[in-house]
């Protein structure tokens, strides 16, 4: 079968799938599965034969995890998804990452209360880990606008790098087994200590293979007009670690804004990185012009793209993970909005078109090529 | 202490595949903390989809015994009489 691209998009009313051929000319469009319900997660698990699964956290009757074997043709709930132990006290309110782990049917899976869960046969029985979801510092943690959940999930061999907000970076050296906070760096613009040693509102964490130890980071930037204590905090929001994320630093300068939610790293080039700048106070569009900002020489300086996108009265929000690369020779990178678009960069981002312009809010978007 | 009691819990339409397809349950229990321990018992993925990990009933759903909401009676330790109706009903919460 020839190659195809295939786009699992979560959004606020159910999750829809997109696949169209290489040539990306026309996305056919199925859906919505989990009708009304949202959906934070997603994951295209092309290890064999093609997965697809899906969050589906129902506020009325509780959290299922969706998974489709024929590339989203139809969908079937696991037969479990993650659940606490009673005697915890904590009670799962939504799933925010699935990530792929080292054996063959291994997932990962970020939630909201902050913990970590872990499947060995493609999600259908899932355990906490407990080296993060009962880690001294959890009850410390604060939720930030989206509640407390851990959202990203990056596993390079036996280093595991979590993303919590707000929590911080976690990382584990020894297969998920325990974690420490690997934060500095990392600036917090809400806490009287700019540099705390957890606590960070991290948004998403993003690594290639080809460069071990180097990570890209968009932290909640936004606060370089604080004058309150701890003084102002300018370029906290964009960052890069080349020490397997244990000292961080700015990679803002040059960017119209240090906030914004997601970041992506080209497929085929450890220096190219994606962000989506936002107004810090309004996280809209910074003047109603959205434009994707690219580095290639990762990080030092950047470019703004937007050929083909509003160039005006469009103040939609691009949440931290509704930004994603497929992984053809010429890559499209992919973004969804709370208003409800889908928009196609061809040639890495340099000319955009709208896929789709009335799906419902956007929460995430996964693609790969099948 | 009370009597264990038979009474009838209506089940909504999207939870019914959750325990066969049944509209209603016929159980045995005396209060309604006991009924939901025969729900987890006898149909566990529809106890799951009523409560969460720590027992409690969920936030959007709503609990009638006969016309009268559990928080205006006295909770999960309501005591139940023969025949009671025990309604689960969705809130209109949403958006």
């Amino acid at each position: 079968m020839p190659e195809r691209v295939v786009l699992a998009i979560g959004t606020k009313k159910g999750l829809f799938v997109a696949e169209a051929a290489k040539t990306r000319g026309r996305f056919e469009l199925r859906g919505p599965f989990g009708p009304g319900v949202a959906v934070y997660a997603t994951l295209i698990d092309t290890r064999s034969t093609p997965r697809i699964y899906a969050s589906s956290c129902n506020p009325f009757f509780g959290m299922k995890v969706l998974r489709s074997t024929d590339l989203g043709k139809r969908f079937k709930e696991t037969k479990a998804a993650p659940a606490f132990p009673k005697e915890d006290g904590r009670a799962l309110a939504n799933i925010w990452a699935f990530e792929t782990g080292a054996g063959k049917k291994e997932l990962w899976c970020g939630v909201e209360p902050a913990a970590l869960f872990r499947s060995s046969d493609g999600g259908d029985s899932w355990e906490l880990v407990p080296g993060i979801s009962n880690h001294e510092h959890a009850r410390q943690w604060q939720p930030g606008a989206g509640g407390l959940c851990l959202h990203t999930i990056l596993q390079q061999g036996s280093r595991l790098h979590l993303g919590i907000s707000t929590g911080g970076h976690y990382l584990s050296e020894d297969g998920g087994q325990t974690f420490v906070p690997a934060n500095q760096g990392v600036g917090a613009g809400f806490m009287p200590d700019p540099y705390p040693e957890f606590g960070q509102c991290v948004h998403k964490i993003a690594a290639h293979p080809a460069a071990p130890g180097r990570l890209y980071m968009q932290n909640h930037g936004g606060w370089a007009e604080w004058d309150g204590p701890g003084g102002p905090r300018p370029h906290i929001g964009v960052l890069r670690s080349d020490d397997h994320g244990k000292t961080w630093y700015s990679i803002a300068k040059g960017l119209p804004s240090d906030f914004g939610f997601p970041i992506v790293v080209h497929p085929h080039d450890p220096d190219a990185v994606y962000v989506m700048p936002l107004a810090p106070t309004t996280r809209t569009c910074p003047g109603g012009a959205p434009a994707v900002w690219r580095s290639e020489n990762g990080g030092m300086s950047w470019t703004r793209l937007a050929q083909g996108l509003p160039k005006k009265q469009s103040y939609f929000t691009v949440l931290r993970d509704a930004m994603d690369m497929d992984q053809l020779k010429s890559p499209a990178l992919y973004f969804g909005t709370t208003t409800g678009q889908l928009w196609m960069g061809r040639d890495g981002g340099e000319a955009w078109s709208c896929l789709f312009d009335a799906l419902p809010p956007v929460h995430c978007v996964k693609t790969a090529v099948v | 202490m009370a009597q264990a009691v038979r009474v009838i819990v209506y089940v909504p339409r999207e939870l019914r595949k959750e325990c066969g397809g049944a509209s209603t349950l016929a159980l045995t229990a005396a209060t309604v903390r006991e009924l939901l321990c025969e729900v987890e018992r006898c149909h566990p993925p529809l106890y799951r989809c009523i409560c969460d990990e720590t027992g409690a009933v969920r936030r959007h759903l709503n609990v009638f015994v006969n016309s009268m909401h559990l928080r205006d009676r006295q909770g999960l330790d309501t005591v139940l009489a023969p025949g009671d109706e025990v309604v689960i009903i969705p809130a209109v919460s949403g958006g």
